[in-house]
């Protein structure tokens, strides 16, 4: 159908993705050095420069595998077993466990792990949390859940008439297998170990905190490092170009194979084979092994409620939520209202069939997820310094960042919904020749839960932001994450684990709102 | 008058070919097997299409510089006639703007009457049958301002009685608003609604 056209309605749309872009376009002018500064192609021949790669491939190389080693089993238990205690509470603690704030994962391994670590007399003399292990450790307990809802949802993508055929001709469970099952997640597998390579590649909070020192840094930290501790921003710009070139190149590689979907709603399965007692055990003793792994580091953050030390001040801590909540509001009330004004001229586009300028406006409107937050950082500390004052402007730089960084996840949550109503609608709203008023109300209503959703994940991912709120923090004003950094770097555990109870009680209370205003959606 | 002359719409393996004139305030009928292209006339006349050549004029002026919602033209579709979010009433006066007047209020109370849905106008889309859906639909289509009304199918989800009834409905509403009305149809007994019978395909 080739009769819908713009009109005005394009124009802010239109400004909208501008804006967007000039956020990218603005760090990628100060990271080419168009402000004095410039990449020194000497760091690319210093032996320290192919140690912290190789040590950031080989992390994140071994949190995808492990991820998805240990993911794939979980998946299926879920869906073999649709009758699990506690399932639908697992599935949100899965979507916590991804976009928890990392520092308060890390607080709470280091109060199960660390060097005076609940667990850690068990795991021998030789045991140490910081290093290779504990960033694998803290890897996997980040993205294994991405894994299992991922990987879970793929297998419901089993029509329920392969499972009757194959169990008509009375195949074996290897043989059912290999036809029905591993055909549908295979190609998924190698997604999802690319994307979860991708996001480990680019970790920086968990490096920062469980990593450090020649043996166990990675590009992004070696890039704050330059920044923070040496201002060595020739080199920072150096390696910011590495850490995007193969950050991006993945990315787009994995962009074109299809993205993970890890959010939408469960559906079908209902004819899925009852496993016996021996199948049935594994499935049960998998599920409750993951339950205890995602559950045990955030568990030992709660007995610190009963032994809260007397010199303990509350005010930083407030004082903390109040400007992590503050920024992380100011970051996804637009980042929302954005996400719905870009995809309007991507609908039109849909439907005017211009699939090829639909594609275009689609890699503009998520083409920051290509660029890691420490590379856009860099771009815009080193455009900045010279120009702005980074103490003034800090907070509106954090803001700015951290809107662009999660504005395409947003994006990713309104899209389906929006393409569905104007696969229904189009004709009929074209039709009945609408005001935007009336046709503004019809849209948002129709919505309703998915632009809730959306805005409880922009809030949620804000919140946990480190690597922006590293570069352009300051002392006099921090986040909630940053200050546990804070207390967990000067060892004050007691209040690390009562700063992350905290983050870890306002995070809960937005997966709540997420999982059940997708539900209503 | 509405004149569709030399009209072509060609995609890659098929091509429809239009020429007719039509009075204003006739009624057509348009049958003819599936694929002969009755759909694809309706949405050419209200936009959603664009013919590859000829011209489409209404009263004199050429349709095709004018977008969906600029054209004259009111429509009921096969499907996807209700917003589902909304409640009947709300879909009945949904762009009708200044026109929702006391007048057309009271229009639309009658017709929901003679089309027996008087009772259903605070309930949800999703709660009717889907005879139910077409007779709201089919009330809000003839009862908007446009002078040119296409039905593509009105009738196909409803009981023989209920079928008569709603189309002698249509009939009146279109005589007494002077509406011309292309109306698509696979029963036999529909022709009798119309001024005119065309057969596409043939």
């Amino acid at each position: 159908m080739h009769g819908y056209r713009g009109g005005t309605g394009q124009i802010p749309a239109l400004a909208g993705l501008t804006g967007l872009v000039l956020i990218t376009g603005v760090a990628f002018y100060g990271l080419i050095g168009f402000s004095g500064q410039v990449a020194d192609p000497a760091t690319l021949r210093d032996p320290y420069f192919y140690g912290i790669l190789w040590f950031s491939l080989k992390q994140a190389a071994l949190s995808a595998g492990l991820a998805v080693l240990f993911g794939y089993p979980v998946a299926r238990a879920l869906y073999y077993l649709p009758g699990l205690w506690f399932r639908r509470a697992f599935l949100a603690l899965c979507l916590l466990c991804f976009v928890l704030p990392t520092l308060v994962l890390i607080t709470g391994l280091v109060l199960l792990l660390g060097h005076s670590g609940r667990l850690s007399p068990l795991l021998g003399p030789d045991w140490n949390l910081y290093g290779l292990q504990g960033i694998l450790l803290a890897h996997v307990f980040l993205n294994l859940p991405f894994v299992v809802r991922a990987l879970y949802l793929q297998l419901l993508q089993i029509p329920d008439t392969a499972w009757r055929l194959a169990l008509l001709l009375k195949l074996p469970a290897l043989t059912r297998w290999q036809l029905v099952e591993w055909p549908m997640v295979r190609g998924r597998l190698l997604v999802l170990a690319g994307f979860v390579f991708v996001l480990c590649f680019n970790s920086f909070a968990v490096v920062l905190a469980l990593g450090g020192g020649p043996q166990a840094t990675t590009l992004e930290l070696a890039i704050y490092q330059a920044l923070k501790y040496d201002f060595n921003l020739p080199e920072a710009l150096t390696l910011a170009w590495v850490q995007f070139t193969i950050a991006g190149t993945l990315f787009a590689l994995l962009g074109r194979l299809g993205g993970g979907s890890w959010l939408v709603l469960e559906q079908g399965g209902s004819q899925v084979p009852v496993p016996g007692r021996w199948g049935g055990l594994w499935h049960g003793g998998v599920y409750l092994l993951c339950a205890l792994f995602l559950l045990l580091p955030l568990l030992v953050l709660l007995p610190v409620l009963a032994h809260i030390p007397a010199s303990l001040r509350l005010l930083p801590l407030l004082q903390a939520l109040w400007n992590s909540l503050l920024l992380a509001l100011a970051c996804a009330v637009p980042a929302t209202l954005l996400a719905w004004l870009v995809l309007w001229p991507q609908r039109l586009a849909q439907l005017q069939g211009r699939h090829r300028r639909r594609q275009l406006l689609e890699w503009l409107s998520t083409h920051a997820l290509t660029a890691p937050a420490m590379v856009l950082s860099v771009g815009w500390y080193v455009f900045a310094l010279p120009r702005l004052r980074l103490e003034h402007w800090g907070p509106v730089l954090v803001v700015l960042l951290n809107l662009a960084l999660t504005l395409p996840f947003a994006v990713q949550q309104l899209r389906p919904r929006l393409l569905q109503f104007d696969a229904q609608y189009a004709p009929l709203c074209a039709g009945l020749k609408l005001a935007w008023q009336e046709r503004l109300t019809l849209e948002w209503r129709w919505l309703g839960g998915s632009l809730r959703a959306a805005f409880a994940l922009a809030l949620l991912l804000a919140m946990g932001d480190v690597a922006v709120f590293a570069l352009f923090g300051d002392k006099d004003w921090t986040t909630l994450p940053w200050l546990i950094y804070r207390y967990a770097s000067t060892y004050r555990m007691q209040e690390a684990a009562l700063a992350s109870l905290l983050l870890l009680g306002v995070c809960g209370l937005l997966v709540w709102v997420l999982d059940r205003e997708r539900a209503h959606a | 008058m509405l004149e569709v002359s030399q009209v072509r719409i060609a995609r890659e393996d098929w091509a429809l070919d239009y020429d007719f004139q039509l009075e204003s305030g006739a009624i057509l009928t348009l049958q003819g097997r599936s694929g002969a292209g009755k759909t694809t006339l309706l949405m050419l006349l209200a936009g959603f299409e664009t013919p590859d050549r000829g011209d489409i004029r209404w009263q004199g002026r050429s349709l095709l510089p004018l977008a969906v919602a600029q054209r004259p033209v009111s429509m009921l579709f096969q499907d996807h006639n209700l917003f589902e979010h909304v409640s009947v009433w709300r879909n009945l006066g949904l762009g009708m703007g200044r026109q929702r007047t006391a007048a057309w209020e009271q229009a639309l109370r009658d017709g929901a009457e003679a089309l027996g849905i008087e009772t259903l106008l605070a309930r949800m889309p999703a709660t009717l049958s889907g005879g139910q859906r077409q007779r709201v639909a089919l009330l809000r289509t003839l009862l908007r301002p446009e002078p040119l009304v296409l039905l593509d199918e009105p009738f196909a989800e409803l009981d023989p009685q209920t079928h008569a009834l709603a189309g002698q409905w249509v009939r009146d509403t279109a005589r007494a608003a002077g509406k011309t009305v292309l109306l698509v149809t696979h029963h036999a007994q529909d022709v009798a609604l119309g001024d005119r019978n065309q057969v596409l395909g043939d």
